[in-house]
Order: structure tokens, then sequence, then C-alpha cells
């Protein structure tokens, strides 16, 4: 199959579908590349990279729709591109047919086979491919970049000649993918970190990223265990009750006053975004702070934000608006975004033979299909498999009081004193026993016997794990010791004997001399790095 | 010809540097010299007893011992590192085997001694062993005499189970657990008519009863053994060597020598400390492994979700790329395919590239208590990044890339989660904490305890079907 990027139409769009990099990749499956002159140069890679790469460069955008079978797009299809698609070609690319219900009547029509990267699941299989992810990701580290740049001071809190400078306190709205890579990205720059979200399963996640999650204690009397539970199917918040909203923006009130940069990035699957970071509150903030907005594209989270805008408030607060982070980091974006893609067409391409094969019943394919052999398939039945497993309550283990663990402990003491007594008794008590049958020199004997078994369990305790193996060996050698005992009859009179005891030697020998040299060379082979 | 005090020196100081020697096994590099206090106190003991009083016969003594000398040195240096668990049982049959014909010995000296004794009335002069046994009293002699029983039984049982163990372990004899109709019921039978036997033998029966005693316990070591599945074969091993050493010290009470007391003492409690880890490794006890089987479970195994998921060398090569911490967790099917070296290659390439690798083992991996540790050591893996289960069990939540590598009960998540399997509370490895998991494997077949393994159906699982070798080659050019 012939796999073609266009150059992308819509304005100030810098990322490409395809890389040099993404370009070798898909022709080890048995495709052919194709690449509209010039497409990647506003992402860093001009036309002979891709040339190097194997890929084929066409003059104009007609000659690319022309001659692709499948097109890679970053951005949904503009009117006259749609129109370029015809019957069997496919096009993989950001879609978003809940919000473009005319395009993908038109695409449908058409007769095109349309992938729309933003309906990939989010199951664990489909990670690879969620461009959602990957551009969130992106969008999260630029947002607090973003708000270095506009920022008077410092991240990091530093103590200096010139005199002590305190840490930045970000406070990160949303923990989501963006949210969670802004909290990488604030914590590694040395800023003190706080974030909150409303599904409190990823807190995990939060604090393992080095931020404190604002915990709120919220309990509903009529069901108090899902009462903040805001997550639903799919690894995506909903919307949360009235009450709880209220808690959560009083939350966010005391902490205003104290942060310095906000980023939020609370979003809700096909709703506005929601209003969190009141007025009230960007009044409350000192001025110089920033306030990076992730939502603005749906509205923002912020009621001062502009779309697109970088806007300064009565107070000093900075709210800055973009929607286009993730382009404006156009080099890693589309190489992010060409890998998402190249691992979509190793989904469609099992044989890895150059032949497509759009295999509906794949969770991920049927999910990210929204037409299919000219009819619509959207939206996707409900994905089979959760995203995030849900929070199991945690059993509160009734923790022991100082006096329960010291009761247990002589308890457990206790018991294991009249365990070793009981068995020295008994010990004893049988060698009393064996004392009254058995011979004076016998009972010599077996004293050597006990306490060299004691030896034994006391030495043999610290040998090293690794050198189990070198042990059996010694120990099978100096178990050849037997000899001794074949020495001591060798040299009787019987014949019998005598005959039985040369084989006792023999097989002794080997025992000793062949355990102790295997044990020597394997010794040999350990060795420090 | 010494004195009785120079041997008993040397019993002494041989007892001393025996101790020193499994003790410096705590560490590698102390291990090195140890051995050598071994090797010395082996020497002095038999080189002081055979010039002690009483002993002759040398014109059979040396002769033997070159040959068992030649034949030992032959072997060592033949002997491949994957084929040491053989080599353990084979050594250890060794030990039985002389066990049982000391034991005999002792019984016809005996006889003779008291033949002699009853035909002449006087004392008469007797050399070796047999002028021992002239000096003892009655009582003694019946001492002897249950002694002698207890060598013969363990002898036996040690050298025909270890002659099994190495037919299973060199894979001449097949290794699924195999036994005659009647299982363990025959076993008991025939130990109760060696009970029988040894108290015919107490009260004065002939020599045959000796020699039907080592039969049966012949037949009970070999039975005993081949209802043993393969995968058992470290307890095997180690309940084998622990009895060798229980036969010397048995021998040893026969013949009334401490040293031999003394050194059957420390093998026998190595051996019964070795059983005992590999059993709590297994989290089985002792009796069980031995009679064979798994023990029941209590209810219906949990449900496997998902599917196994496939990949290819490529893959594996740039998630090994990607990483910065790999472990490599090794198991039987690595000494199967011989894939020690490939491994080593593959770990020296990705520490060149300033990746942390390490390797998790599992005392239960492999056929013998530490027998990955001496493949690893072989193919020079150096041994401070191999670390044992309680080392590196913690690490692999944060660790991008696990490699499994042969091996399935060990990593087999069903131990810790699920409460019916029949291996729950087993101790594993947790290797599906870790980003990502790739399974080397030769099929989709089941584990030794025949349970499936959920780890195969993770999400961040990969299965990296093939032989263990070749498919380590593929992957090697791929990483850089």
């Amino acid at each position: 199959m012939r796999i073609g990027a266009p150059k992308e139409t819509s304005r100030g769009e810098a990322r490409v579908a395809l890389t040099p990099e993404s370009a070798k990749q898909i022709q080890k499956l048995g495709h052919e590349c194709l690449i509209e002159t010039g497409a990647g140069l506003a992402a860093g890679f001009n036309d002979n990279a891709y040339r190097d790469a194997g890929v084929t460069v066409v003059d104009s955008a007609d000659a690319l729709w022309q001659g692709a079978e499948v097109v890679i797009k970053v951005r949904e299809p503009s009117d006259e591109e749609a129109a370029r698609l015809r019957e069997g070609q496919t096009l993989i690319a950001f879609f978003w047919p809940a919000q473009n219900e005319a395009l993908l009547e038109k695409c449908r029509a058409q007769g095109a086979t349309v992938i729309a990267m933003d309906m990939v699941p989010r199951i664990s299989r489909a990670q690879k491919m969620d461009a959602l992810s990957s551009m969130a990701n992106i969008a999260g580290y630029r947002a607090v970049i973003e708000a270095g740049n506009n920022f008077g001071r410092f991240f990091t809190g530093q103590v200096t000649a010139a005199g002590k400078v305190p840490p930045a306190k970000v406070l990160v709205i949303g923990a989501g993918v963006a949210g969670l890579a802004a909290i990488g990205t604030a914590t590694s720059l040395g800023a003190v970190v706080r974030a909150f979200d409303v599904r409190p399963e990823v807190s995990e996640q939060i604090e393992s990223m080095g931020a404190e999650f604002l915990f709120l204690d919220f309990e509903n009397s009529e069901d108090s265990e899902d009462s903040q539970d805001g997550s639903a199917s799919g690894g995506y918040a909903s919307p949360s009750s009235p009450e709880f909203r209220e808690k959560q923006l009083a939350c966010f009130r005391e902490q205003a006053p104290d942060v310095d940069i906000v980023i939020t990035t609370a979003l809700i699957p096909g709703r506005p975004a929601p209003k969190l970071w009141l007025e009230d509150m960007v009044a409350a903030m000192k001025p110089g702070s920033v306030i990076v907005d992730l939502a603005a594209e749906k509205g923002g989270n912020c009621d001062l934000t502009q779309p697109d805008e970088r806007i300064v408030s009565d107070n000093g607060v900075i709210v800055v608006g973009y929607t286009d982070f993730p382009s404006r980091m156009a080099t890693q974006s589309s190489l992010l975004y060409a890998t998402n893609i190249r691992h979509m067409l190793t989904d469609l391409t099992p044989e890895k033979d150059g032949v497509i094969n759009h295999n509906m019943d794949d969770d991920v394919i049927r999910g990210a299909t929204v037409t299919y052999q000219s009819e619509v398939t959207f939206p996707p039945p409900p994905p089979k498999v959760k995203a995030i497993a849900a929070a199991k309550p945690k059993k509160k283990e009734k923790q022991p009081t100082p006096e329960e663990k010291k009761a247990a402990e002589a308890s457990a003491f206790k018991a294991q004193t009249k365990r070793q007594v009981g068995i020295l008794a008994i010990g004893g008590a049988l060698m009393l026993l064996l004392g009254q049958i058995a011979p004076a020199s016998f009972m010599q004997h077996f004293i050597v016997f006990v306490l060299a078994c004691f030896i034994g369990f006391q030495v043999i305790w610290n040998v090293s794990h690794s050198l189990h193996t070198p042990l059996m060996a010694v120990t099978n050698a100096i178990s050849g010791i037997i000899i001794l005992g074949a020495i001591l009859q060798i040299g009787s009179g019987s014949a019998v004997v005598g005959v039985l005891a040369a084989i006792s030697v023999l097989i002794a020998t080997i025992n000793i001399v062949g355990g102790f040299l295997v044990t020597r060379r394997m010794l040999a082979m350990f060795q420090k790095s | 010809m010494l004195g009785q005090g120079f041997v008993s020196a040397a019993a002494i100081a041989a007892s001393v540097l025996f101790i020193l020697s499994l003790g410096g096994l705590s560490n590698q590099e102390k291990a090195k010299r140890a051995v050598w206090y071994g090797i010395v106190g082996m020497g002095l003991a038999v080189f002081f007893t055979a010039l002690g009083p009483g002993i002759g016969g040398y014109w059979w003594l040396i002769p033997m011992m070159v040959i068992g000398a030649g034949i030992g040195v032959y072997v060592a240096g033949k002997v491949e590192m994957t084929e040491m668990p053989q080599l353990v049982a084979a050594l250890h049959s060794f030990v039985g085997l002389a066990a049982v014909f000391v034991a005999w010995s002792a019984d016809l000296e005996r006889r003779r001694v008291l033949a002699a004794q009853a035909a002449d009335g006087v004392m008469q002069e007797f050399s070796a062993f047999a002028a021992l046994v002239a000096t003892k009293a009655p009582d003694e002699l019946t001492f002897l005499q249950i002694e002698v029983v207890f060598a013969i039984f363990i002898g036996a049982v040690t050298f025909t189970g270890s002659v099994v163990a190495f037919g299973k372990l060199a894979g001449k004899v097949d290794g699924k657990p195999r036994q005659l109709p009647g299982g363990h019921i025959l076993n008991a039978g025939a130990a109760v008519l060696s009970l029988l036997l040894a108290i015919l033998y107490l009260n004065g029966a002939g020599f045959w009863t000796l020699i039907v005693l080592a039969a049966l316990s012949f037949f009970i070591g070999y039975h005993l053994i081949m209802g043993i599945g393969g995968a058992d074969m470290p307890v095997v091993v180690s309940m084998l060597n622990s009895y060798s050493g229980w036969a010397a010290a048995a021998i040893g009470f026969t013949l009334s020598n401490d040293l031999l007391i003394v050194t059957g003492a420390l093998v026998g409690s190595s051996g019964a400390i070795l059983s005992y880890i590999m059993c709590k490794a297994m989290n089985r006890n002792f009796v069980n492994v031995i009679l064979g089987g798994f023990g029941g479970s209590t209810g219906p195994a949990a449900e496997i979700e998902g599917e196994q998921v496939a990949i290819d060398a490529g893959g594996v090569a740039s998630a090994l790329n990607d990483a910065d911490s790999v472990i490599i967790v090794p198991g039987y099917g690595m000494a199967v395919a011989q894939a020690q070296s490939a491994v080593s290659d593959l770990v020296r390439k990705l520490r060149a590239a300033g990746k942390t690798v390490r390797f998790g083992i599992h005392p239960v991996a492999g056929r013998l208590p530490g027998h990955m540790n001496v493949l690893l050591a072989e193919a020079k893996v150096p041994y401070d990044i191999v670390l044992e289960m309680d080392e590196i069990n913690d690490d692999f939540a944060s660790t991008d890339v696990v490699i499994v590598i042969g091996s399935n009960d060990i990593v087999n998540p069903a131990a810790e989660e699920d409460p019916n399997s029949p291996i729950a509370g087993m101790p594993v490895l947790r290797v599906w904490e870790a980003k990502q998991v790739f399974i080397s494997k030769r099929g989709q077949g089941t584990g030794y305890s025949g349970i499936e393994n959920p780890l195969f159906f993770k999400e961040n699982s990969r299965m990296f079907y093939g032989d263990a070798r070749d498919s380590l080659n593929a992957l090697l050019p791929l990483v850089d």
C-alpha cells in the first residue's frame, strides 16, 4: 500500500504525520511512503531527509491525494481535503467525530474509511497508538515551560549569596496525562507541586511523580464510598455533584493566595470544560502569578481565559490560554504522533506484507474507525476493558497499640521459650534413655555426633545462596571421607572384605578428587564485575 | 607406621579444616581459599589414617586410589556446568554404595572375629578393623549391629536414589513422576520388611539378612525417587546429599571413628538445611515433596483474562534500547537451551550501553540449589549482579524491562493473587510489577506444576517464543 502524508493546511499547524524515522518503520511493514514537498519543514524535517529515508516526495497535494491509498494527517481534513477522498481510500487523522458530524457524513459519502486517532480506546494494548496521550504529554510539558516563561522567579528554591529564593508553588488541577506531565516537569525544575483530581485512584500516580495530592475530605451520607469517585469507564473524569464541586472550590480558594502557578487540565469528554478557577480566586492570587489553562480550547477552566490569548488580569495575574501547545513543539510532537500512526499501521498490517487488513473485530481498530464501507461506525460499542482499575476500598487494618504489641511480643517469646524448653526436655529424656541402654563408648561418639550436627547447622546457614552448588559439590567431596572406613578394613585378612573395601576405596577416591576439583573449577568462575 | 596419637591429631585437624571449608562458602572470595582447607583436611585424614596402626593391604589401597583419582580428575575436568546436577547425584551414589560395602565388611569382620574367638577360646591376633572388633564387649557388639543396619539402609537408599536422580537429571530416565502400581504402599511394605529383617539379624540370623535388607533398601531408593518429578530435583538432590552424610556418620559409629562421625554430621546437616531452604522456596513441606504431587487446591482457580501476545526480536530489542534498568530471570529452560553464554553476551552489551542489568534468582530455579549462579558464573557474568529473590523482589516495580528466560512457576503471580492456586503462598519473583516483561519460552505449555501462568496474559507481558539461545542470538545484533 502507498501511505502518504500531505502538508497540513490549517493555519499555524506545524506538525506532520510522517517523519523520516517512522517512514523507515512503515516501509518495514511492506508499505511505500509518500510525502508532499515541504510538509515536514515546519517540524524540522526537510525533503532530503525524507528522500534519504526512502520516501517519495511528490510536488503537490493533488498528486499526493491521488497517489496515496492511505492518507495520514494530523488535523481533521478541511472541506477541500474531504472532497479529495475517494472510495476505498483510508484516512488516519485526528477527527473529533462527535464535533464534526457534517464532515463525518461527507467522508462517508465519499466512500472513504476514516480512522480517528482521537477515538483510539484507552486500553493498555492501545497505549502505543494513543495520540491524545502523547499530545497531552507534550502539552503538559509545554504548559510548565510557558508558565516559566511568564513567571518572574525561579522554580527551584535556592540559597544564594544574594539572598534566599523560595521555591515556586505550582498547583496542577486534573491529573490526566497532561497534568502528570506538568507535575513531572514542574517537580524536576524544582518547584513545590500540589495536584488535584476528582478520581481518588490517581493519587498514587500523583505522589509517584513527586507532587502532593490535595485530598478532599468529602463524606456523602447516602453513599460515602463513591462520593468523590469522579472516574468513569475509559479512564476519563465524569461530572461531579454540586456538593462535591462546592467542596472542591473551597479547597482551591484556600490554595489561591499561596500558589504562584496554576496549571489547569480538567476536561470532561463531550462537555465544555468545567469552571474551576473562578474570578475571585484569580483576584486572590499574588501579582505576577501565572495561570496556564490547557482546557482553553473547550472554554477554559479559568473564568478569565481567552482562547489563544495571553491576558493579564487587573491584579497582575497572567492567564495563558494558548490552544496549540503540541504544535509549538512541532518536532517532538511530530515524532511522537508519527510513531502513534506507525503503531496503528502495524496493527492494521498484521502480516507485515504491505496489505492492510481492516479487522473490525479488533477492539482498538473497531473503536477508532468512524466510517467504514460507506457506513458511519461512530460511536463505537463501549470498550470491554476498563482503563484504570477502580480503586479498591482500602481495608483499614487496625494498628495495634504499643501495649498490644508488647503483649503479642511477650506471648510469642513465651511460646518460643516453651517450645525450646519442650524440645530440650524431650531431647534430654531421650539421651538419658539411650544412655541407660547404650554402652559408654557409643555415648562418647554420640556426643561428638550431636555437637557436629550443631556446628553444621550453624555453619551452613551462613552459606551464600549463590554458592549452594559449590556447597553440594564440596560436601560431596568430604563425604568421601567414608574412604577411611574402607582403609581401616582393607588390611583385613578376609578376601571378601578386602575386595569390598578396595571397591569402596576406588569409588570414594573418585568422589573426593572429583568433588574437590569440580568445586575449585566452579569457584574459579565466580568473578566480580 | 604412625602411632594412634598421630591419627587422632590428624582427625582433629581435618575436622577443623572441614568446618572452615564449609564456613568459607559464605562469600565467593573466601570460598576460593576455603576449598583448599577441605582438600588439605582430606589429605591429612587419608594420609595419617592409611599410615596408622594396624593398616595393611597397601597393594590394594594405593592402585585403587590412583585409579580413583584419575577418574575423578577426568570427570571434574570434563563435566559441563549444565551437567552439574547429574554429577552431584552420581557422586552421592558412590558414597551410598561405599557405605553399604563398608557396613557389609564390618559385619563380615564381626562374624569372623566371633567365629575365631569361639573356635579357639583364646585371644587371637587380628589386624586392622578386626582387631578393634575383638576388643568390643557384647553390648557394644549389639550396638555395632544396629549401626550396621542403619548404615546399610541409608547407604542403599542413597545409592539407588542417586542413580535414579542421575538418570532423570541426565535425561536418561523420563523426568515425569512414575511409580509402580501400589505407589507408596510398596515403599511402606518394603520398609516394614526391612525392619523385620533387621530384628532377625539382631537376633543372630545369618549374613543373608543384610543382603536382603540392602536389596529392599535399594528398591525403596529407586521407587521413591522415580515418583518425584524433574523440577523437584533440587529437593531430592539436597536430600540425597544429606543422606550420604548420615550414611558416613553411621559408618563412623560402626567403626568407632570420630572423624567420620563429624564429617558425616556436617554433610548431613548441610543437605538437610538445603532441603529445608528448597522446600520453603516452594512453600511445600518436605514430606509433600518426597511423596510427590502438589497439594490439592481448595477451590476453582481464578479465571485468566486477556490473551498471550507474541513479540519478535525487533520489538524486544527496541524495548531494551529504551530501557535503563533490566532484570533477567533465568530458569531451567536457560540451562536446557544452553543459552547462558548468549545471555552473558547480551548483558555485556547492555552494560556497555550504561544500563543497569541484574539477575533475579529464585532459590529453586534450575535442578540444583544454586545451579543458575554456577551457569552464569561459567558464562562470565559477574556474581555481584546476580541477586537472590529477597534482594531483588522489591526492585521490580522500578524496573523497565524484565526478561524471563525459561522459567515459569517461579514467576507465577497466581502464587500471590489466587488463594485457590496449587502454588498459592509460594514465594515468587514479582516480575509483573515491571513496566514490561518479555518471556522467552519454547511454546505455550505450562510449567512443571502444570498450572496456567497468568503472567503470560498480563497487559505488560509479551511472549518471545522460540528456543532461548536462538532467540537471544537473534536479539543480540539488534541491541545497540
